[in-house]
């Protein structure tokens, strides 16, 4: 086994950015709706909240792709692109899927 | 803003802290049980509830596996191979969710509940770890410290196609439901595979981020996933899931199995009982 330990780090720093963005969002956008002030910041920052809370595994996703890439691990390169794909086609279905 | 509103957005905190407690705990998630409060005790229909905790999933995920960075008891590379099988279960389980009744997931999250429990009962004193710090770990095994022991933990993965498979379930199922699917990975990981509990579980509560975010994408697309019930549950999921990930250092391994089966089955009932409503 190779010592993943920068990588992990990596992905913990990406993690931690990510959700604490998040909730600040989600918080700020939850607080001023119950104050009952303008609805559409208010909305705005909701929304933020939830598409920064669903690019944050995304991102580390990519973290360890250029990080696999970076130590030449092709066979990882290549499965972590996979879920990337995976993700990006879920993309594309909310798209299509959108009532 | 109405006081009611103010009220269910408290209520949904609170079932959100409880959720994130117990999940961050066991390592799986909170989905397991935030959607039954969500569903049976605060009416939420199953698929806004399963998005909502999907959401919830997501967070703790990222927030725990943060947390744990550097500790080396994710198992990384493991992670990874696992996560094409788990998200493409969960795209599959996110476009095929509408074609299920209330009833049918219900029955499903009532299986899915009893199967798990009855899998970490079976292994409940079992404990598949080399006490050689030195120990050939193959590609994908591991090595870390643990606390209970003080000693160093080395183990090997065995049948990666069941943990494979398993992942492809647990990511199905995770969609469908609005769980995580560690419920499904940590037993099938620890008894099958040889990752010892631990590892299992800090392993699968980094991959569900991911595994989550595939089926949270599509319910997102679809307005499922409401965001001023999403943002109670998520705060609160956080700060549960920070108090039970400190408390789960002091636990024994073999409690937290208890601990887990006996709320796995206290679930499937709750939720077979309303299918049949």
């Amino acid at each position: 086994m190779t010592d993943d330990r920068s990588l992990e780090l990596a992905v913990g720093r990406v993690l931690r950015i990510g959700i604490t963005a998040s909730s600040i969002c989600l918080g700020a956008g939850l607080a001023l709706t119950l104050a009952g002030a303008d609805g559409r910041l208010a909305t705005l920052l909701l929304k933020i909240g939830l598409v920064a809370l669903l690019a944050t595994p995304a991102a580390r996703v990519v973290v360890s792709i250029i990080d696999y890439a970076r130590e030449r691990d092709w066979l990882f390169v290549l499965l972590t692109l996979t879920v990337l794909g995976e993700l990006l086609a879920s993309v594309v279905a909310a798209v299509y899927g959108r009532r | 803003m109405s006081a009611v509103s103010f009220a269910l957005a408290a209520i949904i905190f609170v079932s959100g802290a409880a959720a994130g407690g117990l999940g961050a705990l066991l390592g799986i998630g909170g989905g397991v049980f935030l959607v039954p409060l969500l569903n049976l005790a605060l009416g939420f229909p199953i698929r806004t509830a399963a998005a909502i905790s999907l959401a919830t999933v997501i967070a703790t995920s990222s927030s725990v596996s943060a947390g744990r960075s550097g500790e080396q008891l994710i198992n990384l590379r493991l992670g990874m191979v696992l996560e094409v099988a788990t998200v493409a279960g969960s795209l599959l389980g996110g476009l095929t969710a509408h074609l299920f009744s209330e009833m049918v997931l219900q029955r499903l999250f009532a299986a899915v509940s009893v199967l798990s429990a009855a899998a970490v009962l079976a292994r409940v004193n079992r404990r598949n770890v080399v006490r050689d710090p030195s120990g050939d770990t193959g590609m994908l095994g591991g090595r870390f410290h643990e606390h209970e022991s003080g000693g160093v933990v080395t183990y090997r993965v065995k049948r990666l196609p069941a943990a494979l498979l398993a992942s492809f379930a647990a990511g199905n199922v995770s969609s469908l439901l609005g769980i995580g699917g560690g419920i499904i990975k940590v037993p099938i990981l620890n008894a099958w595979c040889g990752v010892p509990v631990r590892a299992a579980a800090a392993t699968s509560a980094f991959m569900i981020g991911v595994t989550a975010t595939g089926g949270a994408i599509i319910y997102y697309g679809r307005g499922d996933l409401v965001p001023l019930a999403a943002a109670p549950a998520v705060l609160g999921v956080q700060l549960g899931g920070w108090v039970g990930l400190r408390a789960g250092h002091h636990a024994p391994a073999r409690t937290l199995k208890i601990l887990l089966a006996t709320v796995l089955v206290v679930v499937a009932v709750l939720m077979f009982v309303r299918s049949t409503r």
